[in-house]
């Protein structure tokens, strides 16, 4: 049996074990219901039911066998009190479950997070491998201020415009804008809002600890009817007016750069560094972005990126311009011609 | 009789049975094992005990008393295969409900365990209005499952650490996994040296569990292992950073860094702020473009001209 169909065969068998209980707990349940709630077709239920017509017990008699029947589109499953009771979760189960309810549990304003952190608590309990009421998983994530969260969550939940003071996270630059909140997605460590910028006239997200000040305005805001959380993972977003623009990164940047950052493409060079296509439409990002590689980025195109670079590189120097007595020491060390003499590092951001 | 038959009515028989079965009873009992001879049976039946504990379900082995006359059974104890009694009141499931639709990635996973939390429920279907929040934190992890695993048996896991042939070998007794800033880390004690330590799940291959157990020391909190932010989590000793946050961010400064020392200057606030990552701290500092300024350590300002040096104008 090859992987695929091992894959397969597990992924009904799992299906099955999963419904029984629920199918064995709700007599006459609709075919199309339990189709729905399990994620199959109403075809391939029928087929599940079907197998379970030669399943049950050693012995194998009318008194051991599973007893099913789904006439009228009414399922009942007898007979089979050992599939009533549900699975434990399994871990992937159990993680998924337990950390998203954690990261959400600790947005402020969440109506449900009593009855949420409850529920963590008896799961806790379930997952503990022993007495122990340490379920072994923690979730952090960075926020900012909880007011501004709560101010967040009222105004998405009144679908009002807001005020936002916001500090660009490509130049420290900190703006003033209104924006119709859509949502709010944790993604990369973050949470981060998501809305319409009446500022830049386009999709944003904004980190929220990088929110210095917000203020729920009167103003109506609409979400679009497609909005997806899901679409955010990963904290960039497709945008029209984007540029492309090119690196060669390092071996070692290269084993966690795609990560990070959102590369269209990329290719290995002859010499092992990394070509990579990313997209923008801010040039003073991408700018910041390729100081922080340090020596770990070569080669930069088009001009105008590295033109960007060079007027951050410039504004950053300028700070530590000799312009008292002791400041010029950093500059003199300067990799113009030397380079590092300590060992490159492994980044973890 | 199809194979996925015979795999339910072999669950079926071995939770039902009140005492282990051997092959042999399997053989003789198990509707599905009618295979023609000795080495038919065997290969039929190692391939479905492999598949039944691939899925994770405890078909466990009891081995055979030596002065007893019965060889090596099995059997898939009861409280290892169906979920504890929970006692979920229903707005605790509710919110779970709401929680699992707000996972993303690992939306699939929530959605299964959240079934098989509510299958003694009439909760609704998920569904209802559209959320508009959601948390990637569980997603596309694979290792995070059988890491997990591991550590609720209390299973000194061992696994390579590091990129590519160099990866070295760990053994690890796992305490806790940990989800910060973005990554997940697994901390434990290590088998070796019993020194305390993290690892970045995203930088663990070939996990496996081994046969030896542990205790994972009481009251023991696996976050307070790892330092807070990815500046401080890094090979460097500890040092503090001087940082000062000119006027137009010292706000930021004062929201996010609530715990830092600082000292008012003319110009800002200045900040103190530990790091034992100096690429970490440069990268990080370069985000503020020039709205602040590292002041020491000098080994640090070094660096972030390191970065900044080679797009300057040359200098004579």
């Amino acid at each position: 049996m090859s992987p695929v169909e091992q894959g397969r065969l597990a992924a009904r068998l799992r299906r099955i074990l999963v419904m029984l209980p629920y199918a064995i707990h709700h007599p006459g349940v609709s075919v199309d219901e339990l189709a729905k709630k399990f994620g199959t077709s109403k075809h391939d239920l029928i087929e599940d039911l079907k197998l379970l017509f030669m399943c049950g017990l050693p012995g194998y008699g009318p008194g051991d066998l599973i007893d099913v029947s789904y006439e009228t589109d009414r399922v009942y499953v007898r007979m089979a009190d050992y599939f009533a009771a549900p699975l434990r979760l399994t871990p992937a189960e159990a993680i998924a479950l337990y950390a998203g309810s954690a990261a959400i549990a600790a947005l402020p304003e969440m109506a449900e997070a009593d009855a949420l952190r409850r529920a963590l608590a008896k799961l806790g309990r379930a997952l503990g491998a022993t007495s122990q009421q340490d379920p072994g998983i923690e979730v952090q994530l960075a926020a900012g201020s909880v007011d501004h969260l709560k101010q967040l969550q009222r105004a998405l939940a009144g679908a009002k415009q807001i005020r936002l003071e916001y500090m660009s996270a490509s130049s420290g630059e900190l703006t003033s804008r209104t924006v119709e909140p859509w949502g709010l997605v944790a993604t990369v460590g973050h949470w981060y809002l998501i809305g319409w910028d009446h500022l830049r006239n386009d999709e944003r997200m904004f980190r929220t600890d990088r929110i210095k000040s917000v203020e729920v305005l009167d103003a109506p805001a609409t979400v679009p009817d497609d909005f997806d959380a899901a679409a955010y993972q990963g904290a960039f977003i497709g945008r029209t007016g984007q540029r492309s623009f090119t690196l060669e990164i390092s071996p070692e940047a290269a084993t966690w750069f795609e990560d990070y950052y959102p590369v269209t493409s990329s290719e290995e060079l002859d010499d092992g560094w990394t070509r990579v296509h990313l997209q923008t439409t801010n040039p003073r990002w991408a700018a910041g972005m390729i100081l922080q590689l340090g020596k770990e980025v070569r080669a930069i195109s088009p001009a105008s990126i590295l033109d960007e670079t060079r007027s951050l590189a410039a504004s950053i120097a300028a700070r530590y311009a000799p312009s008292g007595s002791d400041a010029g020491e950093g500059m003199a060390a300067g990799p113009a011609g030397g380079g590092r003499t300590e060992p490159d590092r492994a980044r973890s951001r | 009789m199809r194979r996925i038959e015979r795999l339910i009515n072999l669950i079926a028989a071995l939770l039902e049975t009140p005492r282990p079965l051997t092959a042999d009873d399997i053989r003789e009992q198990i509707s599905g094992y009618d295979q023609p001879n000795d080495d038919a049976f065997r290969r039929a039946f190692e391939r479905d005990k492999e598949a039944l504990r691939a899925m994770g379900i405890p078909l466990e082995l009891r081995k055979s008393d030596p002065f007893a006359e019965v060889g090596d059974a099995y059997i898939i104890p009861k409280d290892k295969y169906y979920l504890p009694e929970l006692d979920l009141e229903p707005d605790e499931l509710a919110a779970l409900g709401v929680a699992a639709q707000a996972v993303l990635g690992a939306g699939d996973q929530a959605a299964s365990g959240l079934l098989k939390l509510t299958a003694e429920t009439s909760l609704p279907s998920l569904g209802g209005p559209r959320l508009l929040w959601g948390a990637d934190v569980a997603a596309e992890q694979p290792l995070l499952g059988p890491l997990y695993a591991a550590l609720l048996d209390r299973k000194v896991v061992r696994f390579r650490y590091g990129p590519g042939e160099g990866a070295a070998q760990r053994a690890l007794e796992s305490y806790g996994l940990v989800h910060r800033r973005g990554h997940w880390y697994l901390v434990g004690k290590d088998a070796g040296d019993a020194v305390i330590k993290s690892f970045r799940v995203s930088k663990i291959s070939e996990v496996q569990a081994s046969t030896s157990s542990y205790e994972v020391p009481k009251g023991f909190v696996a976050g307070d292992r790892l330092d807070r932010e990815a500046w401080e989590w890094g090979p460097d000793p500890m040092t503090d950073a001087t940082i000062l946050f000119s006027d137009s961010v010292r706000w930021w400064a004062e929201q996010n860094l609530p715990a830092a020392a600082t000292n008012e200057a003319s110009d800002g606030l200045e900040v103190k702020v530990p790091f034992a990552n100096v690429d970490a701290l440069v990268a990080w500092l370069i985000g503020f473009g020039d709205k602040v300024t590292l002041i020491e350590p000098e080994s640090a300002r070094r660096r972030l001209l390191d970065c900044v040096g080679p797009y300057l104008e040359p200098v004579q």
